[in-house]
């Protein structure tokens, strides 16, 4: 219970200090019927409120801020040890393991494997490299930044001669035999 | 009648969120249309290639109206940073596409990143460009019931025919 003290003026602070002398002293009994209640300053704790060490400093203590054991929030923690029957059930249930894919195929060209909606991995790689080269000769035709061409442009490999279809179009030489996936339009 | 918007619901919103702001979505995306005109194939995460086809393709629309037209020249002066590729989307991508009416670009998904985030990413290309294909299209094998009995009766045919 906490017990407030108002500053009042002078002479009812006296009459105040006064009462409280006899109440703490058993002089008082209208209070406490007789009986000697536990006194003290007791300090606002949530929850049960264990006697507090208050009790026997009386008055002096009153001034002293809460130690830190007493101003605790209560919060919850596990009360027994989970037995690994139940951690078991708990990490194997299906929510929590990673769901089988069923829809890994082989890739028809390479034969690697690759995922049904997906690319394949190494054709696409293939791909990628011959097109950087194919970039790489158009940067050197280029010869700067910010020069694209404002007419088509066509790939041609070793010992190709551009058809009567590559008129007009710029053309890009590779050195090298073409490959067979890149099929010639 | 709806007063208040209830948080963290999205029904029906089409446009996803790229970046810090809308502002910073619009100039993310088009740094993608910039470079798929340029490079005329590159890959991105899959959400921003789907997100950047629709505006694409739009453009092309726009560019298809001739590079007399008014709004079709301010399109694409926003839309490409890059300004020599306005000359390559009126001479070279409008005149390519005419025939067609639509779905200009091909968009593929291919492995996960390498990188830690292993995020899905998308290969976006226009079609018809000069580089090699990605996907090569694939004949039935013959063995299949249905390319069999097409050539009974391919053969039928040249019999009753021969006959």
């Amino acid at each position: 219970m906490a017990v407030l003290v108002r500053s009042p003026l002078p002479r009812l602070r006296a009459l105040l200090q006064r009462c409280w002398g006899r109440m703490k002293r058993g002089l008082w009994p209208g209070v406490f019927g007789g009986q000697s209640p536990p006194w003290g300053p007791a300090l606002a704790v949530q929850g049960l409120a264990l006697v507090p060490q208050g009790i026997n400093d009386g008055g002096e203590s009153s001034t002293e801020a809460p130690s830190l054991l007493e101003s605790v929030v209560w919060m919850a923690a596990p009360k027994q040890r989970r037995t690994i029957e139940v951690n078991r059930c708990r990490r194997r249930h299906p929510s929590k393991l990673i769901e089988i894919k069923r829809n890994i195929d082989v890739c028809p060209e390479c034969g690697n494997l690759k995922q049904k909606h997906v690319l394949c991995g190494y054709c696409y790689t293939k791909v990628k490299e011959e097109t950087r080269l194919i970039r790489m000769e158009i940067y050197k035709k280029e010869g700067g930044p910010f020069n694209s061409p404002t007419v088509e442009t066509v790939v041609l490999y070793e010992g190709e001669k551009p058809t009567e279809k590559d008129e007009g179009k710029r053309i890009i030489e590779r050195a090298r035999k073409r490959p067979s996936w890149f099929v010639q339009n | 009648m709806r007063l208040s918007v209830a948080a963290a619901i999205s029904h029906g919103r089409v446009y996803r969120r790229f970046g810090l702001s809308p502002r910073s979505r619009l100039d993310l995306l088009r740094n993608l249309v910039t470079a798929l005109v340029r490079h005329e194939r590159i890959e991105t995460p899959w959400a921003r290639a789907d997100e950047m086809r629709g505006y694409a393709e739009r453009l092309i629309d726009y560019a298809k109206r001739g590079d007399k037209d008014e709004r079709a020249m301010r399109m694409a002066d926003f839309w490409l940073t890059e300004k020599d590729l306005i000359h390559k989307l009126f001479k070279v991508l409008a005149p390519r596409f005419q025939p067609h009416p639509g779905s200009y670009t091909r968009m593929l998904q291919i492995p996960n990143r390498d990188g830690l985030d292993r995020a899905k990413m998308a290969v976006i290309e226009l079609k018809g460009n000069p580089l090699p294909p990605l996907v090569r299209p694939r004949r039935d094998s013959d063995k299949t019931l249905l390319n069999q009995l097409l050539k009974g009766y391919r053969q039928d045919a040249q019999r009753a025919a021969a006959s």
